[in-house]
């Protein structure tokens, strides 16, 4: 993921320089970023200022919590900004609250960005944010539903029900997408 | 065997898919699934929607992005200088954070520089003067070395100077913000500011 060869050598402990903790999360952050909002300009923006919070509460960082922070602080950023955009999207548009598809990228775009299925960012998409959120750290991060509920601070039995809801939105979404996609046994 | 009257609960089965049921309810559901197709299902339905995200690459960071993420130290000031907030110290090629389990460096050695075109090492050169003005309140003593460069400094301010302002004001604006606590005079002379 990161070149090494660009790093000091290491003497004994040394505290991590920013450059070396950028190289080793940025790709996580961007990552998460671009599922969550399903496009490049939003998972720029959010994950700058994911760095951003994190440099200026360097102080407070405790070794050992420091990807379950990124992970905090990107979707909680992340659900501030779907709000904030319904409350506008409320104002705005009060016919059309459906959907809005902005600046979506194309799927091209999207692919040559992310490597992910089109399609299956799309399904990402249309799930609710809250949904999307534990489906993502759940199914794309790797993280246990211990962590999840840390992380966006709910219950474990809300963790379970949002994923299993999530999950059946996003076959549902997948399979209305790409009908021939999704067979059943 | 008998098979429990009630089917499994939504949240079992996520749980059942994500291996995080304990060994008891992970029996019980296993000998229900057994002899019920319908919860069959429902488990192979989550089973797909979540090897439908696994499969996902890696995605590669914007080069420019990466570029603006290692610059925020020079782009971003800290706030709570006093409080609970850490302690900043500054040696040859590092800014050093101290807060209270841990300390972080905040490397000013040009690594980047082979990667990066020169007017970013330029900039980051400027940027850093921004923010040592920025930081001046809870800095005490800053005595920066750029290798390759020659030393930051202290009264006049050619490091501000000689780069457009236009770039100035698109990538460091907190510089110009800081430009009114400016006790400092390294970038009191004009030319930094557009």
């Amino acid at each position: 993921m990161s070149d090494t060869d660009a790093l000091p050598e290491a003497e004994g402990w040394v505290a991590p320089s920013w450059e070396q903790v950028v190289r080793d999360h940025s790709a996580r952050v961007y990552r998460l970023a671009y599922r969550l909002s399903g496009n490049p300009q939003d998972a720029e923006d959010l994950t700058q200022e994911t760095f951003v919070r994190v440099f200026r509460s360097l102080a407070d960082f405790s070794p050992g919590t420091f990807e379950g922070w990124l992970h905090r602080i990107t979707t909680n950023l992340f659900l501030d900004m779907v709000r904030r955009r319904q409350r506008i999207r409320f104002d705005a548009l009060p016919e059309d609250t459906e959907r809005l598809p902005g600046t979506a990228p194309s799927p091209e775009q999207v692919y040559a960005d992310t490597h992910l299925d089109p399609q299956i960012q799309a399904a990402l998409d249309a799930l609710s944010p809250e949904f999307r959120v534990a489906v993502v750290l759940c199914d794309i991060e790797g993280l246990t539903y211990e962590e999840i509920a840390a992380t966006l601070g709910i219950k474990l039995g809300t963790v379970r029900s949002r994923i299993h809801r999530g999950r059946v939105q996003l076959r549902q979404a997948l399979a209305h997408l790409a009908p021939r996609a999704v067979v059943m046994p | 065997m008998t098979i429990p009257e009630s089917h499994l609960a939504q949240e079992a089965i996520a749980a059942l898919v994500d291996g995080e049921l304990t060994a008891g309810p992970a029996n019980r559901a296993a000998r229900h699934l057994a002899g019920c197709m319908q919860c069959r299902l429902a488990v192979e339905a989550q089973r797909e929607a979540k090897e439908a995200l696994h499969e996902s690459a890696d995605v590669a960071v914007p080069g420019d992005l990466m570029s603006r993420l290692c610059a925020i130290p020079f782009t971003t000031d800290v706030p709570g200088s006093g409080g609970s907030a850490g302690t900043m110290t500054a040696g040859p090629g590092e800014l050093t954070v101290t807060g209270a389990s841990g300390a972080w460096s905040v490397d000013l050695h040009p690594h980047r520089r082979r990667s990066t075109p020169d007017h970013t090492a330029r900039w980051l050169r400027r940027g850093l003067a921004g923010t040592l003005v920025g930081l001046g309140v809870g800095v005490t003593a800053l005595a920066l070395n750029l290798p390759g460069a020659a030393p930051v400094p202290e009264r006049e301010g050619p490091v501000a100077g000689p780069t457009s302002p236009q770039q100035h004001t698109e990538v460091v604006p907190p510089v110009v913000r800081t430009l009114t606590v400016g006790t400092n005079t390294v970038l009191s002379r004009p030319g930094g500011t557009p």
